[in-house]
């Protein structure tokens, strides 16, 4: 009878022995999966338009002519993007004009108050409102505030001015402005 | 019957031993990015790293592995995403710093193999969106997968 007991103690701890090498590895190798996100808007894209050349108009032999940045003639560059965005701004112009067969240039310059930036998008250079982004300023190193205005949008009026000499060759003249723009990440 | 009580307490101590649940607590947000302006999130960036959270045994050895995107995308288009060497860090601690980990720029492409601390264990993903300059507005999305497992050491 105790024979019989032992033995059925045996069996017991055996099958409860297996039962437990058996449930063991199942919780051992065990896992689990999350899935994350990774999320990122984009702003509207820069973009950098030409609206009107920088114009003289007819200029006589020997007598400098100027053109303000509040001048209906001056330079209009509007730029569209996000609202309120930094810029980096940096314009590229030219020392002088030239005919177009390159046979005679004429010396055109810019002063350190001839460029505005206009961050009311009103692209009038006539009607900019005083406040209303950066008047008078140096084309050649625009302010680190420079930026899109409220509405998406910001024009730069350039003027400046040029030097006919008293022999200058008769014709029409014109030089390169190039404007490069880009946000700067604020 | 005395083994048989050791070994059923075993067995009930094996059955209840935790499975390892992981909780995403944060996404990785890079928020508002510019065209052409890449934007890195560092893994100390707090609201902004994604985060998870691994919860089991404490002690028990734990793998760690991520499926990592290359690109977040959106309306048809494509932002390039880069995950650094460095870009995933992992405290073990009870009170988790993710300004100050335990355990510091880890590889987020290779097996991380840690054991869980008392309260588990928290990671954090950093990365970097690069927009191209054309880069089309809009919403852009990708997904992260973390895989968890007991090694049984």
């Amino acid at each position: 009878m105790r024979l019989n007991v032992m033995n059925r103690s045996v069996k017991i701890i055996l099958f409860v022995a297996l039962a437990a090498v058996l449930a063991v590895p199942s919780v051992v190798n065990s896992q689990d999966v999350a899935t994350g996100s990774a999320t990122a808007t984009v702003l509207t894209a820069l973009a950098v338009t030409s609206t009107a050349a920088l114009i003289f108009g007819n200029v006589f032999q020997g007598v400098a002519a100027t053109i303000g940045n509040d001048n209906a003639a001056a330079g209009i560059y509007t730029l569209t993007g996000n609202a309120s965005a930094i810029l980096s701004i940096y314009m590229a112009l030219p020392e002088f004009v030239a005919l177009a067969d390159g046979s005679d240039k004429m010396t055109i310059s810019f002063s350190a108050t001839d460029a505005s930036v206009d961050t009311l998008g009103g692209a009038d250079p006539t009607a900019m409102v005083a406040g209303a982004g950066f008047q008078n300023i140096d084309p050649h190193n625009f302010p680190a505030a420079s930026n899109i205005g409220s509405g998406g949008t910001t024009n730069i009026y350039l003027g400046g001015k040029i030097y006919p000499t008293i022999d200058q060759a008769a014709g029409a003249y014109t030089g390169d402005i190039v404007l490069t723009v880009a946000y700067t990440g604020s | 019957m005395k083994y048989l009580v050791v070994i059923s307490a075993f067995l009930l101590l094996a059955a209840s031993c935790p499975a390892q649940t992981i909780t995403l607590n944060n996404d990785l947000i890079f928020g508002n990015v510019f065209p052409g302006i890449p934007m890195t999130i560092t893994k100390y960036s707090v609201g902004s790293a994604a985060e998870f959270h691994v919860a089991g045994t404490s002690g028990a050895e734990i793998s760690i592995q991520f499926a990592l995107p290359t690109y977040m995308h959106g309306s048809g288009f494509n932002i390039e995403m880069i995950f650094f060497e460095t870009d995933c860090s992992i405290d073990t601690l009870a009170s988790p710093s993710q300004t100050s980990p335990l355990f510091d720029n880890l590889n987020p492409w290779t097996t991380l193999v840690y054991r869980l601390g008392s309260a588990g264990l928290t990671l954090w993903l950093g990365g970097t969106a690069i927009p191209k300059v054309v880069q089309p507005p809009g919403s852009y999305t990708a997904t992260i997968v973390l895989t968890v497992a007991y090694t049984g050491a």
